[in-house]
C-alpha cells in the first residue's frame, strides 16, 4: 500500500517536473478561476512575496479560446480552466498553480492535459500541482514552498490566516445576500452591499482587519430593511462543484432566483470545502457536510462512487426532510458523476415528495430557454407551498 | 418466478461480462450455482434499456439496464451486478461503472435480489474480499468452498487469457475456456494491412454495439489486433514508455494496447471506437491521438450511440482503409520497392515470408 503510494508519487513527479530555473523574484503566478477562490489565494500568495496575474473573468470570449484549444469530448470546466491559463500566460504569467483530486472523475486529469496542450502551443511555464487526496496539508505547503521559497513562518501564518478569513468572509456575505435578496424592500440594495464588501475584502491586507471582516459584514447586512413576514419559498442549489461556484457558467442562477422571490441555499461553499479538505481528519469537531450526506443518502446509495454524487443525493434527502420546497440540480454536459445522480434523483424526488429540476449546461446554453425553465419550476414550487399552507390552516 | 427456489444466478451480458466472464463462470460453478445469461444485445433490448435511464446516460449503461430487464423477464430473481471501483491504488474506474448497483437499485421498481460486491483496492478491498463478499451475499460461508471456487475460476480465466494472447477471437476463446479445452495457435494468414482497435471489451465484442466492426475490417483484408492480445504487464509497461500515467482502471484495453502496438511498429493504423459521451474515452483517445500524430500514424475515431446507422459507419471505415492502402503504396514507391500484381505475389510471398524486414513488398 505504502509502496504503491510512493510509486504513484514518483510517477506524478516525473510527469510534472518542477522547474527550478525560474528565480523566485521573476515568478508570476496564475491559477484558474473558480467562484471567489482568487480572493483567498491572492491574499496567501501575495503575503508570501510573489507577483500575481489574475486571469480575466470568464466571458464568452474566454470560453471561445478554451473551446478552440481543447478536445471535443471534455467537460465545460476544463475548457474554461484552459482559457484562464492561456489568458494569464498572455498577460505574462510563468507559473501555473492548480490543485487536483485524483480518483474522482475527469478532474484528476485536467492538469496533465492542460500541460500537454499548452506546451504544444509553445508556451513556457512551470506547472505546480498539489493533490487533495492524502497528506494534503504537506503537499499544499510543499507547492507553495516551491513557488515562493519563503522561509519566514510569520508570513505563512499571515498568508493562511488572511486567506482563510477572506474566504469565510466572502461566503458569509454570500449567504446573507441569498437571505436578504428576496426579502428586501428596496430592490437592489443587498446586491449593492455585497459588491461593496467584495471590493473591501479584496482590499484588506492586515491580519486584524481580515479577522474583523465577518462581524462587520453581518452588521452591515442587518441594516438593510427587509420584510420579515414575507412568505419566501426555499430552494436548494445542488450539483457539480465548479458550475455551482462559477457565476458565468451558471448564468447567475442565484440572482435570477432571488429576483423571482426565492431564498436560495447553496450546499457547497468554497470555505466549507477548503476546511474539509485541508483539515486533518482527527480535528473534525462536528459532523462534516460529507458525513451528513452519507448518512442521509444511505437508503439510495450504499457506497461513494466519486465526484459529488453522494453529496447531491444526501442533500436532496436532507432538503426534503427539513422543509425545503424545491431542489435545482445543475451540471455541465456529459459530467459522469452527475449523470448517475440524475438517474437516482428521479426516484428520490418521487419517494421523498420534493420537486427536482436538472439543468444541463454547456457552451451552447441559451439564457432565454434557461430562464423559462426556471420560471416554470418556480411557479410549481410556489403553488406547492401555497397549497401546503392552505392545508395546514 | 420460475427459478426462485433453485440455485441460479443471472449475469447480464454487458460491461464486466466481456472481461471477466470466464472467471465468473468457474467461480459460480464452484459455489454450486447455475448461470443464466441474458440474450444477446438487440435493438429492442437497447430501446427497453433507454426507457429506464435519463437520456444523457451513455450507450453501454443503457445496454446493461436492458440486459438486467431481460433477465428479470426471464424470471431470474438473483442478478449479479458488481461495483468495480478501483483495480489498483488510486486507479479508479469510470463513475458509471463504479455506481452500477446504485443505478440499477434506483431505476428498477421490481423486487429482486442484487448481488453487489465491491472491488476497491484504494480502500484495501482486494479481489479476494470481492469474491468472499459475493459468496456471503449468496449465503455461502464455508471458507474452503469459496477458496476452491476462486481457484477453479482462475483456472478457467487463465486458459481464456492464454488463448486470447495467442490471437484466438474473443467468443471462441470464451466458449473453449468454459468447456475446458485449450486451442493451439491458429495459422496466421498474412494480410496486407493491420490495425489495432482500441475500445473497451464491452463495446467491441458486443456485435450490436460495435456493428460487427472486427468482421467488417477482416472482410476488407485488414488484420485486427485488440486489447486482449496484449498482456497486462506489457500494456502497463508501454503506457509508461510513451510517457503517460495510468489513470483509469480500464485504460489497458485502450491506451495500453494502442501504445504497445505503436511502439512495436506492428500496425499501419489505429481505430478508436467509443460510445458517445464517454468520459474516460474522450481523454484516452486524445492521448493516443497526440502520440500517433507525433509518430505519423493514421488514426480514426468512431463514435457510436443507439442511433448509429450502419451505412455511414461502413463508409467511414472503407474510407479509412482506402487511405491506409494508398499510404502504404506511396511509402513503398518512395523506398523503391516494386509492387507486384496479385498473381505474381503469391509465389513470392512464400519465399519472402522469412525476411521480416521486407514485408512492405507484399502489397
Amino acid at each position: 500500500m505504502l509502496n504503491e503510494l510512493k510509486q504513484r508519487e514518483e510517477q506524478k513527479n516525473r510527469f510534472f517536473q518542477k522547474d527550478n530555473t525560474i528565480a523566485t523574484k521573476d515568478r508570476v503566478v496564475a491559477w484558474p478561476r473558480m467562484g471567489n477562490i482568487d480572493l483567498a489565494l491572492n491574499a496567501l500568495v501575495s503575503s508570501l512575496g510573489v507577483k500575481i496575474v489574475e486571469a480575466p473573468p470568464n466571458t464568452n470570449e474566454a470560453l471561445e479560446i478554451g473551446v478552440k484549444n481543447s478536445i471535443e469530448g471534455i467537460c465545460l470546466p476544463y475548457k474554461l480552466n484552459l482559457a484562464n491559463y492561456i489568458m494569464a500566460l498572455e498577460k505574462g504569467a510563468n507559473t501555473l498553480m492548480m490543485f487536483q483530486a485524483p480518483g474522482s472523475c475527469r478532474f484528476g486529469n485536467y492538469t496533465k492535459m492542460a500541460q500537454k496542450t499548452l506546451k504544444k502551443m509553445g508556451y513556457k511555464f512551470d506547472m505546480v500541482v498539489f493533490d487533495m487526496y492524502q497528506s494534503k496539508m504537506k503537499q499544499t505547503l510543499q507547492a507553495f514552498w516551491h513557488v515562493t521559497r519563503c522561509t519566514n513562518p510569520f508570513r505563512y501564518y499571515k498568508g493562511f490566516s488572511t486567506g482563510f478569513n477572506k474566504a469565510f468572509a466572502i461566503d458569509t456575505a454570500e449567504r446573507l445576500l441569498f437571505y436578504t435578496r428576496p426579502r428586501e424592500l428596496n430592490k437592489g440594495e443587498a446586491e449593492r452591499c455585497y459588491r461593496k464588501w467584495y471590493k473591501k475584502i479584496a482590499e484588506t491586507t492586515s491580519i486584524w482587519g481580515c479577522k474583523q471582516l465577518k462581524k462587520q459584514i453581518i452588521k452591515d447586512f442587518k441594516k438593510i430593511p427587509i420584510d420579515k413576514n414575507k412568505i419566501v419559498p426555499k430552494v436548494y442549489l445542488l450539483g457539480e462543484f465548479f458550475v455551482l461556484l462559477d457565476p458565468y457558467t451558471n448564468k447567475e442562477i442565484e440572482k435570477t432566483l432571488g429576483d423571482l422571490g426565492i431564498e436560495v441555499e447553496r450546499q457547497i461553499f468554497f470555505s466549507d470545502w477548503l476546511e474539509h479538505v485541508l483539515q486533518p481528519s482527527f480535528l473534525y469537531k462536528k459532523e462534516s457536510h460529507r458525513e451528513r450526506c452519507v448518512r442521509f443518502a444511505e437508503q439510495y446509495m450504499k457506497r461513494a462512487i466519486g465526484g459529488e454524487t453522494i453529496e447531491t443525493i444526501g442533500d436532496t434527502v436532507y432538503a426534503a426532510r427539513n422543509g425545503v420546497d424545491g431542489v435545482i440540480h445543475i451540471m455541465p454536459f456529459s459530467c459522469m458523476p452527475e449523470i448517475v445522480s440524475q438517474n437516482i434523483l428521479t426516484k428520490v424526488s418521487r419517494e421523498e415528495d420534493i420537486p427536482v429540476m436538472s439543468l444541463v449546461l454547456d457552451e451552447q446554453t441559451g439564457k432565454a430557454g434557461y430562464q423559462t425553465r426556471i420560471e416554470a419550476f418556480i411557479d410549481l414550487v410556489k403553488r406547492k407551498k401555497m397549497k401546503e399552507r392552505l392545508n395546514n390552516k | 418466478m420460475k427459478f426462485c427456489t433453485e440455485k441460479i444466478i443471472g449475469i447480464p451480458r454487458a460491461i464486466s461480462y466481456y472481461n471477466n466472464y470466464p472467471f465468473y463462470y468457474g467461480f459460480f460453478k464452484g459455489l454450486g450455482y447455475e448461470i443464466l445469461l441474458s440474450d444477446k444485445t438487440t435493438s429492442k433490448l437497447i430501446n427497453t434499456g433507454s426507457q429506464y435511464v435519463v437520456s444523457d446516460t451513455c450507450l453501454p449503461i443503457k445496454v446493461f439496464v436492458g440486459h438486467v430487464v431481460n433477465l428479470l423477464e426471464k424470471g431470474c430473481d438473483t442478478i449479479f451486478v458488481p461495483s468495480l471501483q478501483s483495480t489498483a491504488y488510486k486507479v479508479n474506474n469510470c463513475t458509471k461503472i463504479r455506481g452500477l448497483p446504485e443505478i440499477i437499485r434506483n431505476i428498477i421498481n421490481q423486487p429482486f435480489r442484487m448481488i453487489e460486491p465491491t472491488l476497491d483496492k484504494t480502500n484495501n478491498l482486494t479481489f479476494k474480499d470481492f469474491c468472499f463478499e459475493t459468496a456471503h451475499q449468496l449465503n455461502i460461508f464455508e471458507e474452503e468452498k469459496i477458496n476452491l471456487a476462486i481457484k477453479s475460476g482462475w483456472e478457467i480465466y487463465n486458459n481464456f487469457q492464454k488463448m486470447t494472447l495467442i490471437g484466438i477471437p474473443f467468443h471462441e476463446a470464451v466458449k473453449n475456456a468454459i468447456e475446458g479445452k485449450m486451442l493451439s495457435k491458429p495459422i496466421e494468414i498474412v494480410k496486407p494491412l493491420s490495425v489495432i482497435i482500441m475500445a473497451h471489451g464491452y463495446n467491441l465484442f458486443d456485435e450490436r454495439i460495435s456493428l460487427n466492426l472486427i468482421k467488417k475490417l477482416e472482410k476488407m483484408g485488414v488484420k485486427t489486433y485488440t486489447g486482449l492480445n496484449v498482456s497486462k504487464e506489457d500494456a502497463i509497461k508501454s503506457i509508461e514508455k510513451i510517457g503517460e500515467i495510468q489513470y483509469w482502471a480500464n485504460e489497458l484495453d485502450l491506451t495500453g494496447a494502442a501504445a504497445h502496438y505503436m511502439l512495436s511498429n506492428k500496425v499501419d493504423g489505429i481505430v478508436a471506437l467509443s460510445a458517445f459521451g464517454c468520459g474516460p474515452d474522450s481523454l484516452m483517445v486524445d492521448e493516443i491521438q497526440y502520440h500517433a500524430s507525433e509518430r505519423n500514424l493514421p488514426m480514426i475515431h468512431l463514435t457510436i450511440d443507439e442511433h448509429t446507422g450502419e451505412a455511414g459507419f461502413v463508409t467511414r471505415i472503407e474510407a479509412f482503409v482506402d487511405m491506409l492502402i494508398r499510404r502504404k503504396r506511396k511509402i513503398a514507391k518512395e523506398n523503391n520497392i516494386k509492387i507486384l500484381s496479385s498473381t505474381k505475389r503469391k509465389k513470392i510471398v512464400n519465399a519472402e515470408q522469412k525476411a521480416e524486414d521486407k514485408t512492405l513488398s507484399l502489397i
